[in-house]
């Protein structure tokens, strides 16, 4: 997606998106471990951080926006910003996509319907239950593969490709 | 607060099966009772990931929380069967035990929200300043949303309901297992409901087709009966007998051709017969499933339709019906009659040389090993195959239904593109697949006709050595051909089964499941209804967490018009959709004519209770038979008289078909303007005492509104109506007006007394003007 410079500006202006940089806002974690943000003269607190493209690129075009869903601005590059504020919103950005990755996937079993699922994950060994078919176990983006359970939790494989030839085999039929 | 402590008892036992013994005895040492303990909650995961224990417990005067010092290795999620590995229960914890406890008084906390993440959500105290005590997994999303509710009540000194386990309410887990089922709301067992379970049941249901039953698998029986004389007399008797000049047959060769002839006839004249019985049954099986899945659909509440797709729906009663009608007729009779022709073939084989019979058999365990290896690996390249070619479909239908967007941009070349790549995919996967399985089944028909090979090589051996005849040879390695059949059906049959139960399965679903709205046992039925509508303070959310309506409260006398407004999403068509009780309110009371809605029948609730909505559904048939959709048996001229009033009858009489224009599917299609009419046609003809007009014009140009209004308005007379609408100049005749934002009731009031108070009517209004006004100007 190749958006040259001058068509990028007339389309910001006409969005009027508000962009947060190190220089108009300062990002701060209150004590009670949510964060802030001073932007404009106004202190904003609790802020949440919403990724505009959470499997594609998580360290851009991140939304900050308060627990009525206003957005007070968009972060374009975390890298933009010091160290110390990136990791505060890192931070925030882990609280709030809490997404377990699978790093092996020990058992696929399925009956009437459902799949059972056992993975070692990066958040310990996980045993879930996903129903068939109903776009429950998707691909977020290429190589990307994203399951979610039947309470909704999510898990994800991160590189597919990655995978031994065994465990593909366990969740290619039920792709 | 009498009320409040009335639960402790019951509460006080739940409360403890929720906390860990540590936490219990910790709360003990300090003086804190079971009894002191009102609302709990569990949460499962730490804000910077991983999953851990913690627990949120309200007492009467504090909230406490314990936070469990490990981290979590290992989690079993709701639904994962019990047996599978180990009880879906309590995670295991590294160094439990030790319990960090803070308690804050509740007279320092200002409020308990539940904030939603992607999956997860957290609960965030206020103090002076916000603070996340707590995250979990969406699992415990309904119980969060409890403990916070009970928060609240608990602040402001009201009653509240009593602790519930999270999940293992009513309904919720499978009563012989106990374990949850896999969806909520959805009481099925995996581990409960075999398969022979299933199959028991499908039994029960051919019981009604039995005699028809009874007579294809005894024709095929005979059939089959016949068909194992004739390699006898083509072997045996032709070659021993005739052709030999031994035995009974010597020398008659004429007779041996008719005998086999007659047999073979015959064999023809059964096979005719049960496929003739097997057409009949089969038409008859898919119609009676079709109906009995159909009538169990109709059965079920709103909510189950609009979580399912309807394709899912239609493929429900087509496809599993179909699947099913295959089992009756074809799957059980065959199964039992090629069981009986493999036990049979190989009686005769065994009784005709035991020793050859164990020859032809040799190759089978190489067979089978083939079979088991090579199997799942085709059968992967086959899903695969059919993955790739669902993809290349999606293509197709995208470019051809969005060319219009596809030559707009410009995008042809980029359209060829995405369609080469997925077309080269396809194409690797099928040349895989065809691979693979131009491989396997040569080889395994090599294999099979090995035994063949093997008995001719045997058999010739012993008619050089006298042991046996030519004839009996030839009658045995006919006989093992027969016996291929049979074998392969059987070989299919895993894959059929698995098929058929997983169908029957979702039959039974639909006729098990309980629709969630449903009519108390001695509901009341209203002959003539008054039309008093009063909302009571409803909330209804259709996922925890994510209220729709908050407390809104509002008043209809008989006759009255209520006009409610608000912004799209503001939960205006919730409310309506309550008031019909097509959903059940979560909280709060709907009364019509004193009587609350869910005491009332579901007839009563239809008869009196009618809507006009934007969502216009014509049903395939005439316009005449959609008009008296709500009354079939209804006069001609009560038709003409609804037509007339809803101004349909002046765009009906222009058609050439008049009222008998068919229309829906395949029919005339009637623009949106004109299938609005027909629906207040279909309104005026029922008569209903309530009327909901549900943005009944939002879709319409001006004009036709006009049309329309005035037809409204002549339907409005002398019912209690509750009108929704974008637009205000639809709602000019209320006499009351309720705004809405947000899922709560904002302003409410006379169209003047909303007027003079400068909030959010008054701005709609405005804008409502001035969007006009701009209409106006581009007209002219």
């Amino acid at each position: 997606m190749r958006i040259e410079e001058h068509r990028g500006m007339e389309l910001a202006d006409a969005a009027g998106i508000r962009y947060l940089t190190p220089s108009n806002s300062e990002f701060a974690e209150t004590t009670g471990h949510l964060l802030s943000v001073w932007t404009k003269g106004e202190v904003h607190s609790p802020v949440y951080v919403h990724c505009s493209f959470p499997h594609t690129n998580q360290r851009s075009f991140l939304s900050i926006r308060t627990a009525d869903n206003k957005e007070i601005g968009l972060i374009r590059y975390l890298d933009d910003f010091p160290q110390s504020t990136a990791s505060i919103i890192e931070r925030q950005l882990k609280i709030r996509y809490f997404t377990p990755e699978i790093t092996k996937v020990i058992a696929v079993s399925e009956e009437f319907g459902y799949s059972y699922w056992e993975v070692e994950t990066t958040a310990g060994r996980c045993r879930f239950t996903v129903r068939n078919g109903s776009g429950s176990v998707k691909f977020a983006a290429e190589n990307r593969l994203l399951i979610i359970d039947v309470d909704g939790n999510r898990f994800v494989i991160p590189h597919v490709d990655q995978l031994s030839d065994k465990e593909y085999r366990m969740i290619e039929t039920r792709l | 607060m009498a009320g409040l402590f009335t639960f402790s008892q019951k509460r006080k036992g739940k409360i403890m099966t929720l906390l860990p013994k540590d936490i219990v005895s910790i709360l003990d040492q300090n003086g804190i009772k079971a009894a002191d303990l009102l609302h709990g909650m569990e949460c499962d995961r730490l804000p910077d990931g991983g999953f851990s224990e913690s627990y949120l417990v309200l007492s009467r005067k504090h909230l406490h929380i314990f936070c469990g010092s490990g981290v979590t290795k290992e989690k079993t999620f709701s639904g994962y069967a019990a047996g599978r590995r180990k009880a879906a229960g309590k995670p295991e914890q590294e160094g439990s035990g030790d319990w960090a406890w803070e308690r804050i008084p509740l007279e320092r906390l200002e409020a308990l929200t539940i904030v939603n993440l992607v999956a997860s959500g957290m609960v965030v105290a206020k103090e002076k300043e916000e603070r996340v005590i707590g995250a979990f997994t969406n699992g415990h999303m309904n119980q969060a949303v409890r403990f916070a509710q009970a928060f609240d009540k608990l602040k402001n000194n009201e009653p509240f309901e009593a602790f519930e386990i999270d999940g293992k309410s009513d309904g919720a887990s499978c009563p012989t297992c106990g374990l949850m089922y896999p969806e909520e709301g959805r009481p099925f067992c995996p581990k409960c409901m075999k398969r022979h379970a299933v199959f028991a049941r499908l039994l029960s249901f051919a019981g009604k087709y039995r005699l028809s039953i009874f007579f294809i698998v005894l024709f095929m029986l005979l059939n089959s009966a016949t068909g194992l004389v004739i390699p006898y007399f083509q072997g045996t008797v032709l070659f021993d007998q005739a052709l030999a000049g031994n035995g009974a047959f010597a020398g008659r060769i004429g007779l041996v051709i008719v005998i086999i002839l007659a047999f073979r006839t015959l064999s023809l004249l059964f096979g005719i017969l049960f496929g003739t019985i097997i057409a009949k049954l089969a038409a008859k099986v898919a119609f009676d499933l079709k109906a009995a899945v159909f009538t169990s659909l109709q059965r079920l509440s709103l909510d189950f339709f609009m979580r399912r797709q309807t394709g899912q729906l239609m493929t429900r009663v087509n496809n599993d019906a179909q699947e099913l009608q295959y089992f009756f007729v074809d799957g059980l009779s065959y199964f039992i009659v090629n069981a009986m022709n493999i036990i049979g073939i190989i009686a005769v084989l065994l009784w005709m040389d035991w020793r050859l019979t164990l020859i032809c058999l040799l190759p089978m365990p190489l067979v089978f090993w083939l079979v088991r290896t090579a199997f799942p690996k085709l059968w992967r390249l086959s899903w695969r195959r059919h993955r790739k070619v669902s993809a290349l479909n999606s293509i197709i239908s995208d470019s051809v239904r969005g060319s219009r967007v596809v030559k707009a941009f410009g995008k042809e070349q980029v359209e060829i593109g995405r369609f080469q790549q997925a077309n080269d995919a396809f194409s690797g996967a099928e040349q895989r697949f065809n691979k693979w399985s131009g491989t396997v089944f040569p080889i395994l028909n090599f294999l099979t006709q090995a035994g063949g090979i093997l008995i001719w090589a045997f058999g010739g051996w012993y008619v050089m050595q006298g042991r046996m005849s030519f004839g009996s040879v030839l009658t045995f390695v006919n006989y093992m051909m027969m016996l291929y059949g049979p074998i392969q059906f059987m070989n299919n049959i895993i894959g059929w089964w698995s098929n058929c139960m997983a169908a029957a399965q979702r039959i039974f679903e639909i006729q098990d499941a309980v629709p969630s709205v449903a009519e108390r046992p001695g509901a009341v039925s209203l002959v003539t209804m008054k039309g008093d509508i009063e909302i009571d303070n409803v909330s209804f959310g259709y996922e925890p967490n994510k209220p729709i309506l908050k407390q809104v409260s509002l008043r209809a006398r008989p006759g009255q018009m209520i006009g409610v407004v608000g912004h799209s999403g503001a939960g205006k068509s919730t409310l309506v959709n309550l008031v019909s009780r097509l959903y059940d309110v979560t909280a709060g009371e709907i009364r019509i004519d004193g009587v609350n809605v869910k005491e009332l029948s579901v007839a009563s609730l239809r008869r009196h209770i009618g809507i006009v909505s934007q969502d216009i559904y014509v049903f395939t048939g005439t316009i005449a038979e959609n008009i008296a959709y709500a009354d079939p048996d209804c006069q001609m001229e009560d038709i003409l008289h609804a037509a007339k009033i809803a101004n349909a009858h002046d765009f009906i009489q222009k058609l050439p078909d008049g009222y008998d224009t068919e229309i829906g599917s395949g029919g005339y299609s009637l623009s949106g303007g004109e299938k609005q009419r027909l629906s207040i046609a279909r309104a005026v003809l029922h008569n209903p005492k309530v009327l909901i007009l549900d943005e009944a014009t939002a879709s319409l140009d001006t004009e036709t509104e006009l049309q329309i209004q005035e037809a409204l308005d002549s339907l409005v007379k002398g019912r209690t109506t509750i009108a929704i609408a974008h637009r205000l100049s639809t709602l000019r005749q209320a006499d009351y007006l309720v705004v809405m934002d947000k899922g709560a009731v904002v302003e409410a009031g006379t169209h003047d007394q909303l007027m003079a108070r400068e909030g959010i009517y008054r701005e709609l209004v405005r804008k409502h003007d001035e969007a006009l006004k701009m209409k106006g100007e581009i007209i002219a």
